[in-house]
């Protein structure tokens, strides 16, 4: 595996802000048009309550895709979510192909249908306090999600979402 | 008939008394306040589990009906609660959701509780052991041996949960409170230490009781995708609800077809000791904790009343101490599929919650709610509803369909 002839960095940046963006959009099997085959997503948090890491969330690629196929027949909150995104760090391994990143996200709820919509719609509240930790392949000029480790600081989650964040 | 005109809304069902309610009681500021006082103050409440405590000098911290209480373990390993108030001058002594005593604190010594504010302590026994300057500002008129933590009931039981009771005087206690309740699961349960891997909580707007509704009654399984297409079977329309004593149901169990829902898998490898593959059962105990087991990871919900429409519902989840890293995840994903915040129904039944609490705010138009389905107290009855509001009534000496007066007994039923 010979040295990597693109900027690694730019690629990943781009497609942590490009992936943001599909999410945001709930353009979920774009966005895991962007992950590998054998990427790993989780949603995890440190409880202080229980003195332990928590996870809320943990689903290969195949699983996630069953989840999003699968939302049309659930109930929901469909109040929008909107990610603000701003990757801290990436560090390139330039031998290995790979990348991890770390991003801060903050993920606001703009609520749609969630309680009673006469009054409440239309606001935006804040729902997730957090961090991406990424990894990559980079491959034909192309970054490719291998695991997403969403780390958020909330336990209080109150009706919680079907979505992946 | 089709829709009503307000009179006719606002008649009364053509139902048994004891099978709808009144709104009031999930709105009314006064109820709700009545309901602190005579049942959030009087009953036995699990508060945490044991393992978050596991070791000497380990603390957690929680309320019950606003008064805040901390729970720790001894250095002779015994767990214990007191108020978490200084007798001084009321401060809060233990600002933290948990930590360790072992650590000493700004104002205070290790292997004491110190309230931070003027730095009186107390030992592991609720024992104030030192009144920083106690002679000069006291003189002999009050000495440490005069002051101490408000000790409260507190024990461990029925799968190393904590339970505590503001009541030094119970109207029972906690094995004739819960025993019988718990007799389905006793064994399971008590087999081997249980652990928590899972917390979190959610504060929602609704009353209390529409969350022990919710996790009462199965009708409302036709919201669930999942439940449906993993359930709904002879079997699961056969799961009887037993009422028991003191308010509480059981929900008898069946055999769940987890692989039914694409991308989910059996449980059966990781059942809990003594349970056959993929059981689920629940335990609903008044006035509205809920122990939930569905084959490989225990469930178990903590409502804190905040208002009359709102609540705090604290979620964990359970599995075996003993448990390797590899079945612990398998067990954590399990649970969180299901029963987690981002999985399939808890987001459901929140939302349901949340519904009813928006048509139910202080202030509403009181109307009736209906529990008067009968199916041989099989999953879709309401029977474990109406048992429950036979208690409250009984608990406030309020009518639940008519909270103004006050309660009597409903004349008994065949059917129930």
């Amino acid at each position: 595996m010979g040295r990597l002839n693109v900027d690694a960095a730019a690629l990943v940046r781009d497609t942590i802000y490009r992936s943001t963006i599909l999410l945001d959009r709930q353009d979920w099997n774009e966005w895991l048009a962007h992950c590998d085959d054998q990427f790993q997503y989780a949603i995890r948090s440190w409880s202080p309550e229980i003195n332990k890491d928590v996870t809320y969330l943990a689903l290969d690629r195949q699983g996630l895709a069953s989840m999003v196929k699968l939302l049309p027949k659930h109930n929901t909150d469909h109040s929008p979510l909107t990610r603000h995104t701003s990757v801290y760090t990436v560090d390139v391994d330039e031998a290995a192909h790979s990348a991890k990143a770390v991003s801060s996200v903050i993920v606001y709820q703009n609520l749609l249908d969630g309680i009673n919509s006469h009054i409440d719609a239309g606001e935006s509240r804040l729902f997730l306090v957090g961090k991406y930790l990424d990894a990559f392949k980079i491959e034909n000029n192309k970054a490719k999600f291998v695991s997403r480790e969403v780390r958020i600081e909330n336990r209080r989650l109150d009706k919680g979402s079907h979505w992946p964040i | 008939m089709a829709a009503k005109n307000h009179r006719q809304w606002l008649a009364e069902p053509a139902l048994k008394p004891n099978e709808w309610v009144d709104s009031r009681i999930y709105s009314d500021p006064q109820i709700f306040e009545e309901e602190l006082e005579k049942i959030f103050k009087k009953a036995w409440i699990p508060v945490c589990h044991e393992s978050e405590l596991p070791n000497a000098y380990d603390f957690r911290t929680m309320s019950i009906a606003g008064e805040p209480i901390i729970v720790c373990r001894g250095p002779d390993n015994e767990v214990r609660a007191f108020l978490n108030v200084c007798p001084h001058r009321g401060m809060i002594i233990e600002r933290r959701a948990s930590g360790s005593f072992l650590e000493g604190q700004p104002s205070g010594n290790p292997k004491r509780m110190t309230c931070m504010f003027h730095a009186w302590q107390y030992d592991l026994r609720g024992n104030c052991v030192y009144i920083s300057r106690e002679k000069e500002g006291y003189q002999e008129r009050l000495r440490k041996e005069d002051v101490g933590l408000r000790r409260l009931r507190c024990e461990v039981k029925f799968g190393g949960f904590v339970w505590v009771n503001l009541d030094d005087n119970p109207q029972a206690s906690l094995e004739d409170w819960a025993g019988p309740a718990f007799t389905c699961l006793r064994k399971t349960l008590d087999a081997e230490p249980l652990e928590v891997f899972h917390y979190h909580k959610a504060i929602v707007n609704a009353n209390y009781k529409l969350w022990h509704d919710t996790n009462c009654e199965f009708y409302h399984d036709f919201m669930h995708y999942h439940n449906r297409v993993t359930g709904f079977n002879d079997a699961y329309f056969a799961r009887k609800n037993e009422a028991f004593q003191h308010g509480h149901v059981v929900v008898g169990t069946f055999e769940v077809k987890y692989e039914n829902y694409e991308g989910f898998e059996s449980r059966a490898a990781l059942s809990f000791p003594h349970l056959p593959p993929n059981q689920w059962y629940m335990i609903d105990m008044f006035p509205g904790m809920n122990f939930n087991l569905r084959g490989s990871a225990l469930r178990c919900d903590i409502v804190t009343p905040l208002a009359p429409d709102k609540v705090m519902i604290e979620f964990r989840g359970l599995g075996l101490k003993r448990d390797t890293v590899e079945e612990r995840q398998t067990r954590v994903n399990h649970h969180n599929s299901i029963w987690g915040p981002f999985g399939r129904n808890l987001h459901e039944d929140l939302l349901g919650v949340q519904g009813q609490g928006t048509t139910m705010k202080p202030g509403s138009e009181p109307r009736r709610i209906l529990h008067g389905r009968h199916e041989n107290q099989t999953i879709h009855d309401e029977n474990g509803m109406r048992h429950y509001y036979q208690e409250w009534g009984r608990w406030m000496n309020r009518q639940p369909n008519n909270p103004d007066l006050p309660y009597a007994e409903p004349m008994p039923v065949a059917a129930e």
